[in-house]
């Protein structure tokens, strides 16, 4: 099939960011400038600075001899990135393969998405239109590579180019519209090979032989000779289902049956094809240009409509959609196989459903409260009490096969980290007799132990608790404590480290 | 109930419909509460469904909640289907399942489930006690009123699972009176002196049951059952065990 491309070119992006953040520099001439070699030179410069006659690439010190008055501003390429990748993302829109085209430009593969925008042209004009509006100085074409929309973008007055027209529209753009580097482009100016079409008409082997392979490979790119592959700034994403309303839309009921719809479609592929998905993105694109997205995972590969329904639900009842809604995508992600299960016999008028409510409650608890806080527990081997047992998120969770240690009396729930307490009376090397937790005083009158537990030297990082003594005491109303001594070389410290049921 | 006697100038069927309007309800009651568990045989001698209603709320009080999780696991494990799920909702991070071993608690069953606000607490509980693959929901409330307990107990009527409400006395966890099928409170007790650690000895006081009295027990957790212990009178100070305040 053949391939189309749209590139835009922004010739003056560092300004347009400059104008949209303080408008009044609209009317006031002002630069931005580059530190090159100790010296300011002049990099994009606004229009009435360029009625002044001040040109990019000349010194400051030059420029203000022209203007005195003249504003600066130090260029700053890390927000002309940031803004030119919520420049691509917001092209995202008309297709899902849109990628960055060096520091001034944007190409979008739009192989077979023009007509959804009512064709090539319509598409051109609309993207020109819309960001004309943001107050952006902006350039398209399309053609059908990748070099040619490149070169026609930023060196002709033509938007859309068909493959007939092509050569005609290339032929009189100078060689530099090849992205060749600027000696070569200035060599060959030197030999009167001034434009493409005087490249084309002589023998491919003696512009090889003379000016390096470079030239010929760009040429053969923009003629559609040879591949070019674009790389979009985010994978597409393989399951994916959008839809562009007529009018904006926003009210709940709406957005709700639009993700229904769209969920049916994804969840019927999903269902075809034997796989499920662990996660699911829902981006909505607002008139006003700015892009809502909703994230629902689950625990496990899924693909029931009403179950996704109900967590999407969840997550859309707070929803900002300002002026409307015009466009919504929902893409699938973490696909998994999941086969599909036979629980029902042909000819028996029974209604047997596997039952998925585990799956479906954690679910709903992990996308409100995350992940991260419905848990199980699974067990590590260590000889510390606190680190013998971890949490593990239900997404993460091994099917159990632990072997659980016999029963030893522990407490049900642990002080974290272990609380300090002070032993009011001991006879040494034995238990304590009284001790003294807050401005509590227990009078011991049982107690067992010691059970001794050593940390782990051989772990990476050595623990800073020492060998530890635990007792098991009773005082003399009956509550149970379970506590533990640390002996160091500077004496012993006892803590609380749990109370025993 | 004293309204049929007293009609002596009624007459036989108008006699026996009142009769059965009086019955009815009480039959429907023994009915809704038919699924139990065992808790002890002393303690289930003392109930009016003979054990445990399940499918209901119950709260179980202690001081500091070690007690009190340790009685509702115990009861909680005895509520075995299978594949049936534990849910333990707390806004820490503080449950330690090997400590749940003793008790019949097996951890694999366990989902630990752990909240920030109240309202989400609320929420994962009602969600919990909706699913028919959970069997018990353990909750670590600090503050529940009537209608969120009355909307626990048509959560776990409709699907069968069985709440246990912990409230930690200590830090003056309350419910409303009569929330509740049950509210039992959990108290250690001096053991007796041939008896060893892994053997608690609790104070058991069941101090409100629907459509029965309430009792107090001595009993000690002994070979995986509670066990009676000579009742002698332990002397309490009030509701709080003063010297049991800690951490």
């Amino acid at each position: 099939m053949r391939q189309r491309f749209l590139c835009l070119f922004f010739p003056r992006l560092g300004i347009d960011r400059l104008e949209r953040q303080n408008p009044q520099r609209r009317s006031s001439a002002f630069a931005v400038v580059r530190e090159e070699r100790n010296h300011l030179y002049i990099a994009a410069v606004n229009d009435p600075a360029k009625d002044a006659g001040i040109r990019p690439g000349a010194r400051l010190a030059d420029a203000r001899t022209l203007l005195p008055i003249l504003d600066i501003v130090l260029d700053d390429p890390e927000a002309d990135e940031q803004l030119k990748q919520s420049l691509v993302e917001w092209c995202d829109r008309y297709s899902p393969l849109a990628a960055h085209d060096g520091p001034d430009g944007i190409v979008l593969d739009i192989t077979g998405c023009a007509h959804l925008f009512g064709g090539e042209a319509a598409l051109l004009e609309k993207i020109q239109t819309l960001l004309r509006e943001m107050k952006f100085h902006v350039r398209g074409a399309i053609a059908d590579t990748v070099g040619a929309a490149w070169a026609l973008a930023r060196f002709s007055k033509q938007g859309v180019v068909t493959r007939e027209e092509l050569t005609n529209a290339l032929d009189p753009l100078p060689v530099k519209a090849l992205r060749i580097a600027c000696e070569t482009a200035a060599r060959l100016d030197q030999v009167g090979l001034t434009a493409i079409g005087h490249l084309r008409r002589i023998s491919r082997d003696s512009l090889a032989a003379r000016h390096g392979p470079g030239v010929l490979l760009r040429l053969d790119q923009v003629l559609g000779l040879a591949e070019e592959p674009i790389t979009p700034y985010r994978a597409p994403a393989p399951y994916r289902a959008g839809r562009t309303f007529a009018e904006p839309i926003g009210t709940a009921a709406a957005i709700e049956r639009t993700v229904l719809d769209l969920l049916r479609k994804l969840c019927t592929r999903l269902e075809k094809e034997h796989r499920g998905a662990r996660l699911f993105n829902l981006d909505c694109y607002r008139v006003d240009g700015s892009v809502v997205r909703r994230q629902v995972r689950t625990s496990k590969p899924g693909r029931s409509v009403t179950h996704l329904m109900r967590l999407f639900s969840e997550r859309t009842s707070s929803f900002d959609v300002g002026f409307g809604i015009e466009i919504m995508v929902l893409s699938a992600a973490d696909i998994g196989t999941s086969a599909p299960v036979q629980m029902t016999l042909p000819h028996c008028g029974d209604s047997i459903e596997k039952d998925t409510s585990l799956d479906e409650l954690l679910d709903r608890l992990g996308s409100r409260l995350g992940f991260d806080r419905v848990c199980r527990f699974q067990i590590r081997e260590s000889l510390l009490p606190e680190s013998s047992t971890e949490f593990v998120p239900v997404t993460n969770a091994l099917p159990s096969s632990a072997c659980w240690p016999e029963n030893r009396v522990r407490p049900v729930r642990l002080i974290e980290p272990p609380a300090p307490i002070e032993i009011a009376e001991i006879i040494p090397g034995k238990s304590p007799v009284q001790i003294r937790i807050g401005r509590q005083l227990h009078r011991i009158v049982r107690a067992e132990g010691p059970e001794r537990l050593t940390p782990e030297w051989w772990r990476d990082r050595p623990s800073r608790w020492k060998t530890r003594d635990y007792y098991r005491i009773e005082n003399q109303r009956g509550a149970r404590f379970w506590i533990f001594r640390e002996t160091t070389w500077s004496g012993e410290r006892w803590f609380l480290h749990g109370h025993l049921p | 109930m004293g309204s049929v006697f007293r009609t002596e100038a009624a007459s036989a069927p108008e006699r026996a419909t009142r009769l059965r309007e009086t019955i009815e309800p009480l039959v429907a009651i023994q009915r809704r509460f038919s699924r139990t568990v065992p808790v002890s045989q002393e303690i289930d001698a003392g109930l009016p469904y003979r054990g445990l209603p399940l499918g209901c709320i119950h709260e179980v009080r202690s001081s500091g909640l070690a007690c009190g999780i340790a009685f509702a696991a115990m009861l909680a494990a005895r509520i075995s289907s299978p594949g049936g799920q534990i849910v333990y909702v707390a806004s820490d991070r503080t449950l330690y399942p090997l400590g749940l071993l003793a008790y019949g608690v097996q951890p694999e069953r366990l989902i630990h489930v752990v909240v920030r606000r109240p309202l989400d607490l609320a929420w994962a509980t009602l969600e919990a006690l909706r699913c028919p693959q959970v069997d018990a929901v353990l909750a670590v409330v600090k503050i529940a009123d009537l209608t969120l307990c009355r909307r626990f107990q048509l959560a776990a009527e409709s699907h069968g699972a069985t709440g246990f409400l912990l409230t930690d006395v200590v830090s003056r966890a309350t419910t409303p009176v009569a929330s509740v099928i049950t509210r039992w409170q959990v108290f250690p007790i001096p053991a007796p002196p041939e008896s060893t650690f892994e053997e608690p000895c609790w104070e058991i006081e069941l101090s409100y049951c629907r459509g029965g009295r309430p009792g107090r027990w001595n009993a000690a957790w002994r070979n995986g059952r509670l066990e009676p212990l000579a009742s002698k009178p332990v002397r309490r100070a009030g509701l709080l065990h003063p010297n049991t305040l800690a951490g």
